[in-house]
């Protein structure tokens, strides 16, 4: 409102990637947990972010939906610089966050909870429609408050009210949590017909197992760095060691 | 299942992969297009802490303007100057006023945005609580 003007935008070149994080240190506080992330995100790509507990996969999806401006680096979308952007700007533009823990309200009904989704203008008719023509189970249980479905059903809720806001670029932060595996193939089931429409995902997860099959491309992040970056199968058996403390440099 | 067997299993016909990768161009097309009009601070601005010290600067800035404004109209020689102290006196005021209502109204804006996220969070607990005691109850 009252913040320094706004910066002309460059043209970006065509084949630019549709998210990149450059350089980027972010931390929390005086913490840096980023030292140095570079990232890219191509149109239509599945990227999956391994790594063990702590190494900054959350905190990297922070950045990247603009929850956390890094101290240094750059955020940049389709080739233009947007670091320090809202986070609600992105997300009216089509970046969008499943977080950690699904982010529903578990108090409001499925149907009060979609209802959430219009934000960014698509009507609360067709928010219902994209969703439970994903998800048919959730339409039997509209009227369910939404603490009370399973953990699978919360996470399809997450992800449907994700995709009724038609989004451009998805970030996922740890879909198989607490999951049984048999929900988690569901769930990935899904993840697979959403990649085949085309739509870019950033995906943190912890268990190569799960992407095999969904990631075009996947990286090990450790300590705050990137320290590996392959197909899901070349980088499966390095994942082992590195979750074991071998250290990268 | 790959992405390409996912694609034909997910559009029916053919031209189902090709359904899809023009669904994402024209996708891709309209997130360009957004992001070259998003208003973009650089990143070293946050808008809602520049916001609370313009309230706070104007706030100062317009009672400094009203107290030299004040003490200029003890040394006005004329009606003139006496009024024209009146009307600085006024604008500062009026310049204070706007500092403090953009000052109180960021600081609401971050308070009630926490309130929020800590209503959502015990909100959440206590339904996990209450999961587990109809669990236990169950049991």
């Amino acid at each position: 409102m009252l913040a320094a003007g706004p910066q002309p935008a460059d043209p970006a070149p065509a084949d630019a990637p549709v998210l990149e994080l450059s350089s980027v240190r972010a931390g929390y506080g005086r913490i840096d947990v980023l030292h140095g992330v570079d990232l890219q995100l191509s149109a239509g790509e599945v990227y999956a972010l391994l790594g063990p507990n702590g190494a900054g996969k959350s905190t990297t999806l922070a950045v990247a939906s603009g929850q956390i401006t890094p101290s240094s680096g750059s955020l940049l979308l389709c080739g233009r610089d947007v670091t320090g952007v809202t986070p609600d700007a992105l997300a009216r533009i089509g970046v969008c966050l499943i977080p950690e823990g699904r982010g529903i309200f578990p108090n409001l009904t499925v149907t009060e909870n979609l209802r959430m989704a219009t934000f960014t203008g698509t009507s609360f008719s067709d928010v219902q429609d994209t969703v439970f023509a994903q998800f048919p189970r959730l339409r039997e249980r509209r009227r369910q408050t939404a603490g009370t479905l399973s953990g699978g059903e919360q996470q399809m809720l997450a992800m449907g009210r994700a995709l009724a806001t038609n989004p451009a670029v998805l970030l996922i932060d740890e879909l198989s949590m607490g999951l049984a595996p048999l929900i988690v193939d569901e769930l990935y089931d899904h993840v697979r017909r959403i990649a085949a429409s085309g739509l870019s995902i950033l995906i943190v997860e912890q268990f190569v197992h799960e992407i095999l099959g969904v990631a075009d491309r996947a990286g090990i992040m450790l300590h705050g760095h990137i320290v590996e970056t392959g197909t899901p199968t070349q980088i499966a058996d390095d994942l082992t060691s590195a979750y074991l403390g071998r250290t990268h440099h | 299942m790959n992405k390409e067997n996912a694609a034909e299993g997910a559009s029916a016909g053919s031209d189902g992969t090709q359904s899809a990768k023009t669904m994402s161009t024209a996708r891709l097309g309209e997130l360009r297009d957004e992001v070259s009009k998003l208003k973009v601070t650089g990143g070293a601005a946050n808008p809602e802490r520049l916001a609370g010290k313009w309230g706070i600067g104007l706030t100062i800035f317009g009672f400094v303007v009203a107290f030299v404004s004040w003490w200029s109209a003890f040394n006005a020689g004329d009606f003139a100057s006496l009024d024209r102290a009146a009307i600085f006196a006024g604008l500062g005021i009026g310049v204070s006023i706007i500092g403090i209502v953009i000052w109180i109204r960021n600081s609401l804006t971050r308070y009630l945005r926490f309130w929020v996220i800590r209503l959502v969070y015990e909100q959440r607990e206590q339904t996990d609580r209450l999961i587990e005691a109809l669990e236990r109850r169950e049991k």
